[in-house]
């Protein structure tokens, strides 16, 4: 008797522990399903976030990529251009260096005296130039009264350099400053018969 | 101007700081250009200050050290200062007055235009009135920036307002449109290692194809410092009112600036002004600042954000107080924030930016944006008067919705304010977490935003 009662005690326990573990199993699946689902959202966020972070980092090195070989290119480009100018530079100069200083030579230095005493206001002034210049500038000096002839001779392309007597003043109207003034102007005008610019 | 210009004078009557007085000088014109020669054939640049009694004052822009009143000739070049100007010129490199500074050859110039800029005829103007997304959430948020606008960053000694602008320069954007955009940074008295960061950060990023940079560094000569912030602008505009690009000038420091134009005054013997800056201090300043703007029949802009460190953090200091009668808000860097490890550490209680309110809404950013941002504005106002009452009555004195406002500005200043150096947020991800912010608060608390905002936004916990 005794132990059926005990029988039926431990047989009800085992029930009754049964029931409590079906059931805490039951509810831990449903917290798992509910937990699973609920972080579907949650996840499906992250996921786009590390898409989107993913696509913005892309985007960041495609650009530093494509920036900097458009950069080189473009300075590959400037320097070839560079390059070409300076010939031109080069080339022209020495056609004006070794120019003819008879015929129309005469008036170009007489302009330049022209405007480089209008400039300094006076024509008491001293003219410098080079070697090759020197004939052609002297004999035009006759029609600039209190102009002189300095013997200095100085190293230039050609034309003149003109200072007035007491030293003060200086225009220098040679070749190469004249193109040392014009010289962007030049250079733009170079670059467009290579189709660079305007 | 001195005729065809060219002539060259050799009577220096004396040399007085960066100002050289020239004798016997005729025709000579202010602002007129002039080489000086030293002894040794090297040549400085400056511009004519004053004429008269057949004296020139000449400023030398490379400073006078070495020069001799005996061996020094000046050449008036019979033109002002002018930049050469063309498409050619984004990605460069140049100097403080202009001049190449990356190895690479002169710009081939479409044309060649006075630094001094022309005046903008103020019929002409048309309002500001669009967006400029920078990528940093407190500026696009709260204190936005509009195409065609003048907004400084009011900053101090050491903080980081050059990172903020490397940053500005690196991300900003124009959205919504194909138009062309483009960024002029003039770096003005800056060290070394400041221009190369900048330089390197615009390379690395790829920026500095759409940016032109202009760094005139601590050891270059001051005064050349009056001349940089001028050719920056020159471009801008050429960019933005030759070739219809929208165009952002980040001008840092212009503190630096209004130092230079203080060493002039007192080399010129002027009666100095506040702090010894000179009394024309206002009308210089906003000779830069006023070449901001859009035009009527024009398609692109010049929107300015000149940064300026505070001496001794002080906001009435003439150089930000002259500042701000001249541009449309500023951004104010806070010391409290900087020194918590905050970037950018931007006070948005003491910043403004006037002209957001017309960039910024439906069509430009989103239609809830200004009633979010004045939400945000109020909820941190609140949060800062709760922190200010929680230092006297200890935490546990506050109400449940104290520490809910309290725990907001915290919030603010950790997830909204800072923000890395290399990212770049949208709008819409800057509205998001503002939203984030707002949504703290219980609804009773939301007062400034429409009810439609708040179902369509509010995110319930």
């Amino acid at each position: 008797m005794a132990s059926s009662t005990l029988e039926n005690t431990i047989n009800k326990i085992l029930d009754q522990t049964e029931k409590t573990i079906i059931s805490d199993v039951e509810s831990a699946l449903h917290d798992s399903i509910t937990t699973l689902e609920n972080s579907v959202p949650k996840l499906e966020q992250e996921f786009d976030k590390i898409i989107s972070d993913g696509k913005k980092e892309a985007d960041k090195i495609e650009k530093q990529i494509v920036g900097s070989a458009d950069l080189e290119a473009r300075n590959k480009q400037l320097m070839a251009l560079e390059d070409a100018v300076t010939r031109v530079f080069e080339k022209s100069l020495d056609e004006i260096k070794n120019a003819d200083r008879s015929g129309d030579y005469a008036n170009l230095i007489k302009s330049l005296l022209d405007d480089a005493t209008k400039i300094l206001g006076t024509t008491n002034v001293v003219v410098h130039t080079n070697s090759k210049d020197k004939d052609v500038v002297s004999s035009t000096l006759s029609q600039f009264p209190g102009a002189e002839l300095s013997s200095e001779l100085v190293d230039c392309l050609g034309g003149v350099i003109v200072k007035s007597k007491d030293g003060a003043m200086t225009f220098d109207n040679s070749i190469d400053a004249r193109i040392d003034r014009l010289k962007p102007l030049i250079r733009k005008e170079i670059a467009s018969k290579f189709g660079v610019g305007n | 101007m001195s005729g065809q210009g060219g002539v060259q004078y050799s009577k220096i009557a004396e040399i007085k700081g960066p100002l050289v007085i020239v004798d016997d000088v005729d025709n000579a014109a202010f602002d007129e250009l002039v080489e000086i020669e030293t002894k040794d054939g090297e040549r400085r640049l400056g511009k004519v200050l004053e004429v008269g009694n057949g004296k020139a004052i000449v400023q030398v822009f490379e400073g006078t050290t070495g020069l001799s009143i005996a061996a020094t000739n000046a050449k008036f070049v019979g033109k002002v200062m002018e930049m050469p100007v063309s498409r050619e010129v984004l990605g460069r490199v140049f100097d403080g007055l202009g001049r190449p500074k990356d190895g690479l050859p002169d710009p081939i110039a479409d044309s060649f235009i006075d630094i001094n800029g022309e005046p903008m005829n103020p019929e002409q103007r048309e309002y500001p009135k669009d967006f400029i997304q920078t990528g940093v959430s407190v500026i696009d948020g709260m204190i936005t920036l509009v195409r065609g606008q003048k907004l400084p960053i009011f900053s101090g000694s050491g903080m980081s307002h050059n990172l903020l602008a490397a940053q500005i320069a690196r991300q900003a954007s124009v959205i919504g449109t194909q138009d062309d955009f483009a960024v002029v940074f003039a770096a003005i008295g800056v060290q070394y290692s400041e221009a190369e960061y900048f330089r390197r950060s615009l390379e690395e990023s790829g920026a500095l194809k759409r940016s032109v940079l202009f760094l005139n560094t601590a050891d270059d000569p001051a005064i050349e410092r009056i001349i940089t912030p001028r050719v920056a602008l020159t471009v801008a505009e050429y960019l933005a009112f030759e070739l219809g690009m929208h165009v952002l000038v980040i001008l840092t420091d212009m503190t630096n600036y209004a130092e230079a134009l203080r060493e002039i005054s007192a080399a010129r013997e002027e009666v100095p002004g506040r702090k010894g800056y000179p009394g024309y201090l206002y009308t210089d300043l906003s000779t830069i600042y006023e070449r901001a703007g859009k035009l009527n029949g024009k398609k692109g802009s010049v929107t300015q954000v000149p940064i300026l460190s505070m001496p001794s953090d002080d906001i009435t200091h003439p150089i930000p107080d002259l500042t701000g009668y001249i541009t449309e808000g500023q951004i104010v860097l806070g010391r409290d924030l900087f020194r918590q490890g905050v970037y950018p550490p931007v006070n948005i209680l003491m910043s403004l930016s006037r002209l957001m309110k017309d960039g910024i809404g439906e069509g430009s950013t989103r239609a809830d944006h200004g009633e979010i941002s004045n939400q945000v504005y109020d909820a941190y106002s609140r949060a800062q008067e709760v922190r200010a009452l929680a230092g006297i009555v200890g935490k546990a004195g506050l109400t449940d919705i104290d520490l809910k406002y309290m725990d907001l500005g915290d919030m603010f200043e950790n997830q909204f304010l800072s923000q890395a150096t290399d990212e770049n947020r949208t709008i819409e991800e800057t509205l998001g977490i503002l939203w984030k912010l707002v949504s703290k608060l219980p609804k009773n608390e939301i007062t400034k935003i429409k009810d439609k905002y708040v179902e369509q936004y509010y995110q319930e916990e």
